[in-house]
């Protein structure tokens, strides 16, 4: 029973897996890190196949490093209350990514929460009928 | 990564040079010539308004339409993946067992469409995007928005092509049985494959059932069929739901593409911010 409930919760998370992202693999990302990046965004990319949030991070020397952080497409945020505005150059955000395996300064979106509080997420159900 | 750019980048000038080529090979064909190309147009005559009336006797397959969840997404590349993905359905001969051994002993970390190459068939199916249905006269045409794809089915009573050319979405010819579209597809890229690791054979038939089971639900039932890698019929089961307020939105894969895959398998991303699209 319990492994009947244990398969039918990792079918689930496999058709979750396929959903968000059927472009590329997660190989690139370490899946079981977390980072959080927090800054100033830079940049938005409203692209396909993916989005992507550049975010510019104080290095603690008066310096900035550049994040990159990669989302889901714009067709399928903009079918989930996303729009090319959601995030705009100089917006003090704080994300959560999957870290780059090799150490990278980027990283899979996971959370954002943005300087109100205002929580961002890029899975769910659309929020058009 | 950028090699494939130097390709897409020879492929586009030689599609020009073929549009223009053709152009100006119509312009100096006589009119009654029939094309001498694979791609002859849906029925010889032009359709009548009876032939446009009698799709309004047809289900209502109109429309944007998208899997619902755990609507069996899957099924091809570009769905499974990665080395440790075996697929749960197909029934293997010993010759294709072997082979999807070897192919997981030289663990893939990607497929090609991390560089933007569809999946074509079955895969495209399987997408988490919506696809839109247009039926006109002799023809019933998918609209994919995953990597801006297009199936046409024909329906107008041509055959099968006895030697068709190997391509991502085969050549389809659909029939109605009743309220449902039974659409046959012969002739795939070595590109595409049955499931991760499970490429398939010259011989691999794709039979897909299209059904309304209620206003806004279709149900695609697929069966593969390949005497050289199946030992029974691969069937599995889509749903799909209907978005009567969406529309099919751009997906142009190479407009900001910084996922790769390279020869050996391994995946990357270029994290290089020049010339970046903001859009």
């Amino acid at each position: 029973m319990r492994a009947a409930i244990l398969s039918a919760l990792v079918a689930v998370m496999l058709a979750f897996t396929v959903r968000v992202d059927a472009h590329h693999s997660f190989a690139a990302f370490n899946m079981q890190g977390e980072k959080t990046v927090s800054g100033t965004v830079k940049q938005f990319d409203w692209t396909n196949p993916h989005t992507w949030i550049w975010v510019n991070v104080p290095d603690g020397q008066g310096g900035v490093e550049t994040w990159a952080i990669e989302g889901m497409s714009p067709n399928f945020l903009g079918r989930r209350g996303w729009s090319k505005s959601t995030l705009k150059p100089g917006d003090k955000v704080s994300v959560v990514i999957r870290p780059m395996r090799d150490g990278s300064k980027g990283g899979m979106f996971v959370r954002a929460t943005m300087a109100d509080g205002k929580v961002l997420v890029q899975t769910g159900e659309p929020t058009e009928p | 990564m950028h090699d494939m750019r130097i390709r897409g980048v020879a492929a586009v000038t030689a599609m020009a040079i073929a549009s223009l080529w053709s152009a100006s090979a119509a312009a100096q064909a006589p009119a009654a010539t029939a094309p001498t190309t694979a791609s002859k147009g849906p029925a010889a005559k032009a359709p009548t308004a009876a032939d446009w009336a009698a799709l309004a006797k047809l289900p209502d397959f109109t429309g944007v339409w998208e899997l619902s969840f755990g609507g069996g997404r899957g099924g091809g590349r570009g769905a499974a993946r990665g080395a440790g993905a075996i697929p749960q359905g197909p029934q293997l001969t010993a010759a294709a067992t072997a082979k999807r051994k070897e192919l997981q002993g030289v663990p893939r970390e990607d497929n090609q469409t991390a560089n933007c190459l569809p999946p074509g068939m079955p895969g495209i199916m399987g997408q988490p995007y919506p696809m839109e249905f247009l039926l006109t006269p002799g023809l019933v045409t998918i609209v994919i928005e995953a990597y801006t794809q297009v199936r046409h089915i024909y329906t107008d009573g041509r055959p099968l092509p006895a030697d068709p050319d190997q391509k991502f979405h085969g050549t389809s010819i659909g029939h109605w049985e009743g309220d449902t579209l039974v659409a046959e597809t012969v002739g795939f890229s070595p590109l595409t494959e049955i499931a991760a690791n499970v490429p398939h054979g010259d011989k691999m038939r794709i039979v897909e059932r299209f059904s309304l089971t209620d206003p806004d639900t279709m149900s695609i039932e697929t069966t593969v069929t390949d005497p050289d890698v199946l030992t029974a019929p691969y069937t599995s089961m889509r749903t799909l739901k209907r978005h009567r307020s969406w529309a099919i939105a751009e997906y142009i894969c190479e407009e900001n593409n910084r996922n790769f895959v390279d020869q050996s398998g391994k995946a990357g991303i270029n994290l290089n911010q020049a010339g970046t699209p903001a859009k």
